[in-house]
């Protein structure tokens, strides 16, 4: 791929605006609370677009298009089955929790409702994935700029750290939710034609399915079995594992986006905040997705286009950019490739982000330095932002040594994330569950995670215990560790609560269902009601469903 | 500040660059394209932008 002078422009300009935006918010930045949570002052529409591009990182687009080539329409279950559902969920049954504990972090909402120790667990566990995902986001962008465009990987990686590194310095958590937004325009604006273009070419949906085994433009035809799907996983597995404990424990519990709805200006908003989000969501895979079926397609169509290769299999990481190479003439090429450039930095300054406010408060306030002035806690948040860019390159090199991004990257959500979700559900509707039984839940979930993938192999991984059943795909197996995972620290929690000691009724208000006051939604138009748009998201998706069954 | 005009401001930017390039080129294709996209997506960005900047003067209004 050949990159002209008013590709470079672009580039250039997209860095200028980023920068610019970062440079205009500085002064926005007084205390370490406008810093690291933006004190409620970002308007709905911007959290919403902020909350959907903070995911929208170098895994989704490369991996989402590598797994459309890989599985086919089947790929769409992490949207439609997954985020979409566990969206809505956040915003109609959580977001009240969250708002009304007054949390400034996930974390901190863990102290509050358990105690302590499940805070530190949950802090240090949540600070170090979110470096090692931040590391993989730019591991994925050395190595493809090195592969396309012929850049040094560690000219690559330095060039993108320093510039989310200085808008985030300037302006903080506003600073890159602005960006976010950006970001999110310009990855929809520059990969659409992409989509329209690729499938156009390859004859329309129809040509699609006429050129393609059905199973590949089949959501729902080919789960019966997990011998009859490329995935190799059943529906059970599939609305079990991702539907509802890896989409609900990554949407709900993860602080990188829990963090953008509490940036909301009130708790009205904080709802809206990921039912609005929902709408983009649910049409990503037609722009993230499609364009990696129709690659297969093109394939087979003796246009000299072929699946990029590796060895003897394909390289489906480099679908993407062999067919924007295939689509893209210079100047719509620079935006392409500054839409590539604009997930990552939106997905690394969303690690970032979390990461310094989770360390800060969670961390260092608790553990560290208790009581100094805020202007102390400003710096360290400072401080915090750099040594999170820097943790990053050092696990991006790190991430050299795995494959296949999204596969990892499930799979360290499966050991953190999936207890988690247990863990909330309990704390949030069962007044019941104490901090013991919290505690000692997550523990006993990381560890069947870990169980699991330790005594299971699936495509040579995992069994490092000793093998004692196979998946016939690593992403099987992923589902199933997370099942587990949830299942173990369900019961563990609801046992270790019943023998334990509950909190006190009055020291759960704002934090349990039962004991928090939900705000009337009052005279606002539907679209306001948390309820009423939220069944409309997912009467919505059920359609999309139905259409790509 | 109000997003909607640094990002009407830069999709505005991006347009002309792509409408201007898709004019004095027109006959510059990607191997599998056979239509003029800078052009196409150029006008698109241009009125994309210029809505985020009417919508941002309407709320300034």
């Amino acid at each position: 791929m050949n990159l002209q002078g008013v590709d470079y422009f672009i580039l250039l300009l997209y860095f200028a605006f980023v920068l610019g935006i970062g440079w205009y918010l500085k002064r926005t930045v007084a205390t370490s609370a406008d810093f690291l949570t933006s004190q409620h002052s970002v308007p709905v529409w911007i959290t919403s677009l902020a909350f959907v591009a903070a995911n929208l990182g170098a895994q989704e687009l490369i991996g989402m298009c590598a797994s459309g080539a890989k599985y086919g329409i089947m790929t769409a279950h992490f949207y439609w089955v997954g985020a979409v559902p566990a969206m809505v969920f956040m915003g109609v049954f959580m977001m009240p929790f969250y708002f009304g504990s007054r949390a400034r972090s996930v974390p901190e909402y863990l102290k509050l409702r358990f105690d302590e120790k499940t805070r530190g667990l949950n802090a240090i566990s949540f600070a170090v994935m979110t470096v090692f995902s931040s590391g993989i986001s730019m591991y994925a962008l050395g190595l493809l700029l090195r592969l396309v465009l012929g850049w040094s990987f560690t000219a690559s990686v330095l060039l993108s750290a320093a510039i989310v590194l200085i808008y985030t310095l300037l302006g903080g958590l506003t600073s890159a939710i602005y960006n976010e937004v950006l970001q999110f325009f310009l990855i929809v604006i520059g990969f659409s034609p992409l989509a329209i273009l690729s499938v156009t070419r390859a004859g329309g949906w129809e040509g699609l399915r006429s050129r393609l085994p059905e199973v590949m433009t089949s959501a729902w035809r080919y789960m019966g079995q997990p011998a009859e799907n490329p995935m190799g996983i059943d529906t059970f597995g599939m609305v079990a594992g991702l539907g509802f404990v890896l989409s609900f424990g990554y949407w709900c519990t993860n602080f990188l986006v829990v963090q953008r709805a509490l940036a909301a200006r009130n708790m009205a908003e904080g709802r809206l905040t990921p039912l609005i989000g929902a709408f983009p969501k649910m049409f990503m895979p037609f722009i993230v997705i499609v364009p990696g079926i129709a690659a297969v397609a093109l394939s087979h169509m003796g246009l000299n286009y072929d699946l990029p290769r590796k060895g003897a299999g394909f390289d489906y990481d480099q679908v993407l950019t062999t067919l924007m190479a295939q689509f893209y003439p210079a100047g719509l090429l620079g935006v392409g490739l500054t839409g590539l450039m604009a997930s990552f930095m939106s997905g690394m300054a969303g690690n970032v982000t979390a990461f310094n406010t989770v360390f800060t408060y969670d961390i260092y306030q608790s553990y560290i330095r208790k009581n100094a002035a805020d202007s102390h806690y400003l710096t360290v948040g400072r401080v915090a932002t750099i040594a999170g860019v820097l943790l990053s390159i050092g696990c991006a090199y790190l991430t050299a040594l795995y494959n296949n991004i999204l596969d990892l990257l499930q799979l360290v959500f499966g050991f953190v994330n999936a207890p988690l979700f247990a863990t909330f559900l309990l704390g949030m509707f069962w007044k019941r569950a104490s901090a013991n039984g919290a505690f000692y839940g997550l523990l006993c979930g990381t560890a069947a995670a870990a169980a699991t993938h330790g005594l299971t192999v699936a495509e040579g991984k995992g069994g490092w215990i000793t093998p004692l059943a196979t998946y016939p795909s690593s992403m099987a197996q992923n589902f199933w560790v997370a099942i587990w995972a949830f299942t173990v620290c369900f019961l563990v929690t609801i046992t270790v609560s019943l023998m334990t000691k509950p909190k006190e009724v009055a020291e759960l208000k704002g934090l349990v269902w039962g004991v928090t006051p939900i705000p009337h939604d009052g005279t606002v138009p539907w679209w306001k009601k948390p309820v009423l748009l939220g069944s409309v998201a997912l009467g919505v998706v059920l359609i999309l469903n139905w259409i790509f069954r | 500040m109000d997003l909607r005009k640094p990002s009407g401001y830069f999709f505005c930017l991006l347009g002309v660059v792509l409408t201007l390039l898709g004019v004095a080129a027109p006959g510059m294709r990607a191997p599998l394209t056979d239509i003029n996209v800078n052009l196409y997506v150029g006008i698109a960005m241009l009125v994309f932008g210029i809505i985020l900047l009417l919508l941002a003067r309407r709320a300034a209004a």
